[in-house]
């Protein structure tokens, strides 16, 4: 069968033969290879999600087996503790800072991208070098500024800080992108007579639209992720994201492992649900030429 | 150009203000005469119990007291202890606030963040309803910080069927605590659960040790960097100290891997029957009563310090309680508020409730307590004093040096010798820099 | 040329597109790291805010702090490691994917399921494995016991031998998916004629790798190397919420010791110092990429 696709093989029997079976044996490796790596990948999770159901008795006396009943009810507590609430605060702050974000990258890369003026490369590093600078670095008078700003324990001291330290990727990404772009039609638009905003939105934005959505997955994964601004500059309990409040969650609960188990199903199903929904577009968006071999 | 762009500029920025407007919490009522007056309030108990009780008590305060608004946070307790720094630094500091007593609650005093409320609670009848000895770690320079809300102290429980089943008597002396270990282990039974993952746990074993080893006196002069720098923490004491910590290791009396166990993950390991022992705190004796009745389970003082110089009557163990923000908008109220929530009657309801002791006048009684819990509250009563949670009445910088030589000790990576003159250094240091303030 | 024609709009366009990026970084990325080098010359707390100036004192304090030569190598295990699996294997794990070796049905879901972890938030993959790793109960004992591996056996974060090894394991199981995915992409944009050609000229699958793959996968590798290297200095949320760098200081790295510092030690100006430090060493590695990849025009 593995024929079909090497249709060019030397005349020689023997040679034919022998590298017919290799293909087999290799194939049959690579696939056991990536079964046994699937499993890695999946079981923790699905290993929590099982035991999720249980009695912390069961969990702790059969944590392999599956719940002999189902114990919905970890579910229900774990929703009532305020999964739900943290949950919906990360959609607004990664929705928020994304959205920011994309546009302001936008338009510096084009700015980067299409324009030719003095301090271009300046400016570049002064951006992409943002990529290389640990947040740690920052955290301390991150923190003042904020306070001085009066958006400490605010939605915008997640929001701003990670849209600054989300920029420097997804300009990069855009720019990459935007540099293989045709210039053809923006100079129809510009002899048009367009406005460069005009030709930025009309044109550059809808050309853009796969590596857009690309970087859009990439960051919202980033901020809905992010741990240390939150953990740092949130302290009220209904602000709080969902790794953050997954965490206190954790730890107002105690031993009741199933239902932390519970409330970590719960938190990861969004993202898992995003990614299976956009993986085409995203695997799509990156080949189109964000990232080049 | 230029006008289309700046709309999409302040678009965003009117965005971003909304938001900030939505996320923005009442802040301290800067409008103090005419909108309702708003105390924050921070605690380290997001346990549901906890949260519902304390939400009772702001209800009821809520009620006569219609022009105050209560705002509560919490966080739990290994958070909470870098959850207000945090706060301290950013200015945010909530009204009322948590802390452990001792040297904990000191710096915050020494950095001006604690309101003195010597007069408020001396010259009221706040003085009669709270056992006044609690107040006692929560005193600086003389002056009262703050106000107990619980008290608490350390006991080693045990499996009533277990020590039945091997003849064994709750021991007295270092030596016949020992010797139960070893029984137990002969039986193949787990003598101690133990959960070190934050060294908070191992903490407690050593401040009793401390106590019980080394002389009241010198301890004192130690733990408050008093004594001439060449001799803090030398006494040999310290040493036996983590020397007989270490041989409850090196003898497998502790269950294995202890620094990757938590604390609660050890406890559950002893309710299940797992291990004959275990080191906990009166406030989680309701837990395991939960858990495997009221009667599986007796208590003993832990006799950690046979022939040591140190006072043998000891208890280990510190009140719980909370401060008031020196630079808050509202003193009144928010004194007023902790009255109300340190009151004899908040303190029943508490007791009643959560089964852990409360440190207002009269709220234990067997009408309100397991009578396990009331036979701890008497230990705590007839103990000649307590000795506080070795990391909450140290300085920190000393802790961060002393808790992770503790894990070391256990791990059989450090020795006591090591750990120690470590200890040493890092208290003359700090012994330094305060001088230099 | 009048002043007027030099700030005409149309000079101005670009600086006006970039205008928003620049604030956002210059406030909340250098001007903090600007100040941070400030902050670290005094001795101050999150309680006493009090500044005391200590000069270089703190500078000199990291350069006999063992803590700190325990959380640098730390960093360093950090990056080899992650080098290895995220760099290394993760390629070879595209290349296998992409070389006609598997379906493409089943490429493209083992590609998925290998992904999948990397979205997944750093407190459900740290709680998650922290129960895995649980001695008593936890799955990864019980696994080795039940293959007959019990002398494995051991208290994975609690052992300061394991405990490092064992967080960073975690974050090679999260991201050598994401970064495979990245190589399927640049594998994709090789030009198929190559490995055909390749193919009638007798070469293997390995020969295919080395000689047309990895060079050609070149410019991918080198910033996945250099995001791995990087990333792996910035390391925080993991093993804060896995080990906060316990147990004795064992799984400490850079990130975490600064925040411990900072916000438990009551020492912020040493914690600046610290993170100053952090971010030299992010610097000159940044540096040293630009110099050995010279691809800064593309970057």
């Amino acid at each position: 069968m593995s024929l079909v696709s090497t249709p060019q093989q030397p005349a020689s029997a023997d040679y034919f033969q022998r590298s017919a079976r290799a293909q087999h044996l290799s194939r049959f490796f690579a696939y056991l290879l990536f079964i046994v790596l699937t499993m890695i990948a999946l079981y923790p999770l699905i290993w929590v999600a099982t035991n999720s159901f249980k009695t912390d008795l069961q969990l702790f006396e059969h944590s392999w087996s599956l719940p002999k009943e189902w114990h919905w009810e970890n579910y229900a507590r774990a929703w009532k503790f305020g999964i739900a609430k943290y949950i919906l605060n990360s959609v607004l702050v990664t929705v928020v800072a994304v959205l920011i974000n994309i546009t302001i990258s936008m338009m510096a890369a084009y700015a980067l991208a299409r324009y030719q003026f003095k301090g271009r490369n300046l400016l570049l590093y002064f951006i992409l070098g943002g990529l290389m600078l640990a947040p740690e670095v920052s955290l301390i008078p991150l923190f003042r500024i904020l306070t001085t700003l009066k958006i400490y324990d605010t939605y915008l001291a997640m929001i701003l800080p990670n849209v600054a330290f989300g920029l420097p990727f997804t300009t990069f990404l855009i720019r990459s992108y935007m540099l293989g772009l045709p210039r053809d039609y923006e100079e129809a638009a510009v002899i048009d007579g367009a406005s460069a905003l005009s030709v930025f939105w009309h044109v550059i934005v809808p050309l853009c639209r796969p590596i857009l959505a690309s970087a859009m997955l990439l960051d919202a994964m980033r901020v809905w992720n992010e741990f240390m601004f939150a953990l740092t500059f949130i302290v009220s309990d209904n602000l709080k994201t969902m790794p953050l409040g997954l965490m206190s969650f954790a730890g107002a609960l105690r031993e009741q492992w199933t239902v932390v188990m519970a409330g970590i199903i719960i938190s990861a199903i969004p993202m898992i649900a995003l990614y299976l929904l956009t993986q085409k577009q995203f695997i799509r968006g990156l080949a189109a030429g964000g990232i080049k071999g | 150009m230029n006008r289309k762009f700046w709309t999409l500029i302040s678009l965003l920025l009117v965005a971003a203000l909304l938001l900030a407007a939505c996320g923005q919490k009442p802040s301290g009522g800067e409008s103090a005469a005419t909108g309702p007056v708003t105390i924050r309030f921070f605690h380290k108990w997001p346990e549901p119990e906890h949260m519902e009780f304390y939400n009772f008590v702001i209800q009821e305060y809520e009620k006569t007291h219609p022009n105050v608004k209560i705002v509560m946070e919490s966080v739990a307790d290994e958070p909470y202890k870098d959850k207000i720094r945090v706060l301290m630094a950013s200015g945010e500091v909530p009204d009322i606030y948590f802390s452990w007593a001792g040297e904990f609650s000191w710096k915050f005093a020494r950095g001006g963040q604690a309101l003195d409320l010597t007069d408020a609670v001396m010259n009221s009848d706040w003085k009669d309803k709270i056992i006044l000895s609690a107040v006692e770690p929560y005193k600086w320079q003389g002056k009262i910080y703050g106000v107990p809300m619980r008290i608490n102290a350390k006991f080693m429980v045990y499996n009533k069927a277990m020590f039945e089943q091997y003849g064994l008597q709750p021991p007295t002396t270092w030596d016949e605590f020992l010797a139960v270990c070893e029984t137990l282990k002969q039986n193949g039974v787990t003598p101690i659960a133990f959960g070190d993952e934050f060294p908070w746990a191992a903490s407690h074993y050593i401040g009793d040790f401390n106590a019980k080893l080394v002389d009241p006196a010198v301890r004192q002069a130690d733990y408050l960097l008093t004594a001439p720098a060449e001799q803090l923490f030398t006494d040999p004491g310290y040493v036996e100290a983590l020397s007989r910590f270490q041989l409850l290791m090196d003898k497998g009396y502790f269950n294995e891997g202890p620094n990757g166990i938590s604390h609660s993950g050890a406890r559950s390991s002893f309710i299940a029957g797992k291990a004959g022992m275990m080191y906990i705190e009166l406030e989680e004796f309701v837990t395991v009563a939960d858990g495997m009745g009221a009667d599986a389970f007796g208590f003993f003082q832990f006799p950690s310090g046979t022939g040591g110089k140190g006072d043998q009557k000891l208890l280990t163990g510190a009140p719980d309680g909370f401060m008031v923000y020196s630079k808050t908008k509202h003193p009144q109220e928010a004194i007023d508020f902790l009255k109300f929530l340190t009151s004899p009657e908040m303190g029943k309801e508490y007791v009643k409730r959560l089964g852990i002791p409360s440190a207002a006048v009269g709220a234990v009684s067997a009408e309100t307590a397991l009578p396990i819990v009331v036979a701890g509250v008497e230990s705590i009563n007839t103990a000649s004093g307590m000795a506080l949670w070795l990391d909450t009445d140290i300085n920190i910088k000393i802790v961060e040096v002393y808790l992770p030589g503790m894990q070391a000790v256990l791990n059989g990576t450090k020795t006591p010798q090591q750990v120690m003159s470590e200890v040493q250094e890092a208290a003359k240091t700090v012994q330094q820099e305060l001088k230099n303030q | 040329m009048t002043i007027s024609r030099l700030f005409s709009a149309r000079r101005l366009t670009p600086y006006l597109f970039l205008l928003p990026a620049i604030l956002v970084m210059a406030t909340f990325v250098y001007l903090p790291i600007i100040e941070n080098f400030y902050y670290s010359l005094f001795r101050w707390s999150s309680i006493d805010p009090r500044f005391t100036f200590v000069g270089l004192n703190n500078y000199k304090r990291i350069l006999s702090d063992s803590i700190i030569t325990v959380s640098l190598r730390n960093n360093v295990l950090y990056a080899v490691i992650s080098v290895f699996f995220q760099v290394f294997i993760a390629l070879v794990l595209a290349a296998i994917l992409e070389g006609r070796v598997i379906r493409p049905r089943w490429g493209s879901f083992f590609r998925n399921m290998l992904f999948l972890p990397s979205v997944l938030a750093i407190t459900v993959v740290g709680i998650t494995w922290q129960l895995i790793y649980r001695p008593d109960t936890g799955l990864l004992n019980q696994f080795l016991e039940g293959v007959g591996l019990g002398f494995l056996k051991r208290t994975w974060l609690g052992d300061e031998g394991t405990a490092i090894y064992s967080v960073i394991a975690v974050s090679q199981w999260q991201w050598v998916g994401y970064v495979m995915i990245l190589f399927i992409v640049a594998i994709q944009a090789i030009p198929e004629e190559l490995y055909e050609s390749a193919r009638i000229d007798g070469a293997n699958l390995v020969s295919q790798f080395i000689h047309i793959t990895v060079p050609l996968v070149r410019e991918t590798t080198l910033v996945m190397t250099t995001i791995t290297v990087i990333g792996a200095f910035k390391v925080f949320d993991i093993v804060w919420v896995m080990t906060a760098g316990g147990p004795n200081h064992a799984s400490e790295v850079l990130g975490n010791y600064l925040y411990r510092v900072a916000f438990r030690n009551d020492e912020m100006g040493y914690a600046a110092a610290i993170a100053s430090l952090l971010f030299i060493i992010t610097f000159l590695l940044t540096f040293v990429q630009l110099r050995l990849g010279r691809s800064g025009e593309e970057v």
